[in-house]
């Protein structure tokens, strides 16, 4: 089916009794749509959170850091190869590699500028051990090793790590507040919606009653009109979040410097989804839309009851 | 079909408008309710309409005592009862034929089941030419005619109407009432609120005048 054709009237399909294009309509509409887009967004940056912090937690659970500190009267370089040798020789250890100068530079360009000189500063190198296996036992004894070499430490990044864990924790839980307020607000306005749509149509329900029609009757009129709107401001706030991140992908692709871009990949991610997370974020459309739906119902059997005999 | 025994209304804490009226109508007649503005006539209609609840007395209409009855009952056996307003009360945004058929979509039917029954009515009633007109470009007649159709569409067994003449002509009042003549004459039983003293005349049925809140059949 033609997706432009879905809300086109059909001409043999009987109009609705409640009309659906109204100003009210409308307006509602457009608030769904906007509550959806930011109800998608928040969606959205949820996932890539937990997309950037699950990768984060898993990189640094594959690697550990062995920082060998400047001592006056040691050498750096021999101090970095001896290092490199004791983390192989450990058992569990895949590899171990000293970041070279212009390495380190790039890790702190970010921070201090491009005009940075290493050679100038005094401070300390890294060598970064991959693991394959390690158990604590191992890294003790790594970490007994490194006593050789003074100024030498090892970083297992525990501390970095459970902080980051807390930090997603409470971005996600933030998330999914703001997430939920969205939604409510999304509801509420429906609930005020449904109460003006009900007062201006006031005599199409004095009409429906007259000639017999049930309150379910009524109230599957209002909650089909509340389900088409919902749809369609779904639709339309669902795929304007989708184009955003599509555009706020390419933004960080073509128009960010690479160190920016690259942090910012640190942080969030590419922007990009796997096909489950996109269809994960549009299935707010249709749960927007049957939650608009089920609200308006509700509202129009409490508005239909407080009606007399 | 209708009996009322000592039945009384009042809005709220204002005055009296029916009072302790009886009255028994049978299967098929056809009344002409009168009495001067404010009477009650309107109230009346809307207690035969089930749309108001008496403040006393009692009210049988189809062999079942409307007092005691819920909000689902009331509303299934206002299915069986048809009314034509003096505002006709049609739905703007529905053509002719939607606003007729909207009885029958009420109790269900598509409009594959509908569309003859409707199609023949409209031809009628003489609409044949407006069947897909919106209610803003028909006559004072014509939406009358659309509010009779849609009155008669589901074959009510009572037909109620208020001061159906009161927006038309002389010669369209005269036809209308020839329609509802006709519709008693297939069963329906009909009650007409209506000012016009001529028609009363000419037509020759019996009256139910409203005085005073009390009632008095002639």
């Amino acid at each position: 089916m033609n997706i432009l054709n879905f809300f086109q009237k059909d001409k043999n399909k009987p109009t609705n009794i409640v009309p659906v294009n109204s100003v009210t309509s409308r307006t509602l509409v457009l608030l769904i749509a906007i509550m959806t887009f930011l109800s998608c967004l928040t969606f959205g940056g949820l996932i890539l959170v937990k997309q950037s912090a699950t990768a984060w937690s898993n990189d640094i659970s594959r690697e550990i850091t062995i920082q060998v500190r400047p001592i006056e009267g040691e050498l750096m370089d021999a101090n970095l190869r001896l290092a490199e040798s004791i983390a192989q020789a450990t058992n569990g250890i895949a590899d171990a590699q000293a970041l070279s100068i212009e390495e380190s530079e790039n890790l702190l360009k970010p921070w201090l500028g491009d005009d940075l000189n290493l050679t100038e500063l005094n401070i300390p190198r890294l060598v970064v051990v991959k693991l394959a296996g390690a158990t604590k036992d191992d890294l003790e004894k790594l970490k007994t090793e490194l006593k050789v070499i003074k100024g030498a430490s090892l970083d297992t990044h525990d501390a970095w790590r459970t902080q980051l864990n807390n930090m997603a924790t409470t971005f996600i839980m933030s998330g999914s507040f703001i997430f939920i307020l969205i939604v409510v607000a999304t509801m509420l306005a429906v609930v005020f919606a449904t109460r003006g749509t009900m007062a201006s149509s006031r005599e199409i329900v004095d009409v429906l009653h007259f000639i017999g029609a049930s309150n379910k009757f009524v109230a599957n009129e209002f909650q089909n009109r509340f389900l088409i709107m919902g749809l369609k401001g779904g639709l339309i706030g669902g795929i304007g979040a989708m184009l955003f991140f599509m555009a706020l992908g390419l933004f960080s692709k073509f128009y960010l410097t690479s160190d920016s871009s690259e942090q910012l990949g640190v942080l969030f991610g590419t922007f990009s989804f796997s096909l489950f997370n996109i269809i994960a974020i549009l299935s707010l459309i249709p749960i927007i839309a049957f939650l608009t739906a089920i609200t308006s119902r509700f509202t129009v059997r409490r508005f239909l009851k407080q009606i007399a005999w | 079909m209708i009996e009322f025994n000592n039945v009384s209304l009042r809005y709220g804490d204002g005055p009296i408008i029916l009072k302790d009226i009886s009255f028994n109508i049978k299967k098929g007649s056809f009344h002409f309710l009168t009495g001067p503005s404010g009477a009650g006539k309107t109230s009346l209609l809307r207690l035969l309409l089930l749309s108001l609840k008496p403040t006393s007395g009692k009210m049988r209409m189809f062999n079942e005592d409307i007092s005691n009855l819920d909000r689902d009952r009331l509303l299934q056996l206002r299915r069986h009862i048809g009314i034509v307003f003096q505002e006709f009360k049609l739905l703007d945004h529905l053509s002719t034929f939607e606003n007729v058929a909207l009885p029958l979509r009420v109790l269900g039917q598509n409009q594959d089941e509908y569309e003859e029954n409707v199609t023949e009515l409209l031809n009628w009633v003489g609409l044949e030419k407006n069947i897909h007109s919106l209610p803003n470009v028909l006559s004072g007649g014509e939406k009358q005619r659309v509010a009779i159709a849609r009155a008669v569409i589901s074959r009510p067994d009572i037909l109620l109407a208020d001061e159906p003449t009161g927006n038309v002509d002389p010669e369209l009042s005269e036809r209308l009432l020839h329609l509802f003549a006709e519709l008693n004459r297939m069963g329906t039983t009909i009650i007409i609120a209506t000012h016009e003293l001529n028609l009363i005349k000419k037509f020759n049925y019996p009256q139910m005048q409203l005085n005073d809140g009390g009632i008095i059949i002639k």
